[in-house]
């Protein structure tokens, strides 16, 4: 039995010259919670060239979708960014990953801190109704440095609101963050300067998140993970596992090595 | 810069690892698992699973030496995809010290 799933390209949506999405069909035995990832990919001179992508769509979606970048010389990106419908691509049959709810343990609200396609696996878990079940709660911070790299945003604002499944919790719950390092933008400011802000805290109408009371996903950039590793445990903030469920979680899978 | 599976594993093997690998890349032994080091894509899933902290990357603490360990074996025992039934006694055997001479002796790292 091969490793992966065969599946068909059924749109693709580019945002910028370095991001886009695309959605595939689905078999029905490829099961995954909200946060995880499988290895994705195409063949290439008969061989798999896989690499790991965060599901983008909710865990119930009849369908799959998927955010990537594209790397010019990359191995993968640089075919991968030409696909169009009816193209195949291979999807692995496990799926994993560390951005679960039960690698936390219980609180009062829930920050998904993401940079650029971190953002994916978060967006499979906006769409998750445990989220808003288990949390009072949920902001979702997309930091960026172009807004065009806000991918979403429009229907993270207009369109989840007024989902038949979920939209009244996204309404009530949903706080949803992005900002925008190098251009204008209404937010601004890097991910970790808002975490470390009382006053961003205030301006989102919650009180400053504590390690005793809120939980927190981590998914992003080499440095964010980094810096926000460091102001969390300085906040006694620990990270959360399947045997140690705990207040934080980190998804480390896309980390340049 | 894979991971490896280091002292800890032996006599243990919970397996936990093998259900969250996304490119099943490890391979049992009769006493425990290794990492094949080309099959790894570093996506450290595999390290906080770990009930007995066996996983590391191998330029983490002990690491290193047993990357040479795991790429020899990773060779020669066969994958395992599924998490089977721990030993028995596995949980006597979590956080010994001395596993590695006593199983393996001069073919430990």
């Amino acid at each position: 039995m091969s490793n992966q799933y065969v599946e068909k390209v059924l749109s693709v949506h580019h945002w910028n010259d370095t991001l886009f999405s695309f959605r595939t069909t689905r078999n029905p035995a490829f099961r995954f919670e909200a946060g995880q990832f499988a290895m994705i990919g195409l063949m290439v001179e008969g061989r798999p060239l896989l690499r790991a992508y965060s599901m983008a769509c909710a865990p119930y979606d009849e369908e799959l979708e998927f955010l990537s970048i594209k790397v010019q010389n990359g191995p993968l990106t640089s075919r991968l960014q030409k696909i169009v419908p009816g193209d195949e691509v291979l999807i692995g049959r496990k799926a994993t990953g560390t951005l679960l709810h039960d690698n936390l343990v219980p609180g009062r609200n829930l920050y998904f801190l993401s940079t650029g396609t971190g953002l994916a696996p978060f967006m499979s878990l906006i769409r998750d109704p445990a989220t808003y079940e288990r949390f009072e709660k949920v902001v979702l911070v997309h930091g960026v440095r172009l807004v065009s790299e806000l991918a979403y945003e429009h229907f993270i604002r207009e369109e989840l609101p007024a989902d038949e499944l979920i939209g009244e919790m996204v309404a009530a719950q949903l706080i949803y963050h992005p900002t925008v390092t190098r251009e204008e933008y209404p937010n601004r400011g890097r991910v970790t300067e808002l975490f470390g802000s009382d006053d961003w805290f205030a301006s989102l109408g919650l009180p400053v998140a504590d390690a005793a009371h809120d939980r927190v996903m981590l998914c992003g950039s080499p440095a964010m993970l980094a810096d926000m590793k460091v102001m969390l445990e300085g906040k006694g903030f620990v990270e959360g596992s399947s045997s140690t469920p705990a207040t934080y979680v980190v998804e480390r899978a896309f980390v340049e090595k | 810069m894979p991971y490896v599976v280091t002292e800890n594993c032996i006599r243990c093997l919970y397996m936990d690892c093998v259900s969250v690998c996304p490119v099943d890349c490890f391979r049992k032994g009769e006493a425990m698992l290794v990492i094949h080091p080309d099959a790894c894509i570093d996506c450290g899933v595999c390290e906080p699973a770990c009930p007995a902290q066996a996983i590391r990357r191998d330029d983490d603490r002990d690491g290193t030496r047993w990357l040479a360990f795991n790429a020899r074996f990773a060779e020669e025992w066969p994958r395992i995809c599924e998490k089977g039934k721990p030993p028995g006694d596995a949980d006597d055997w979590r956080g010994r010290s001395g596993k590695s001479a006593m199983v393996f002796g001069a073919d430990g790292p």
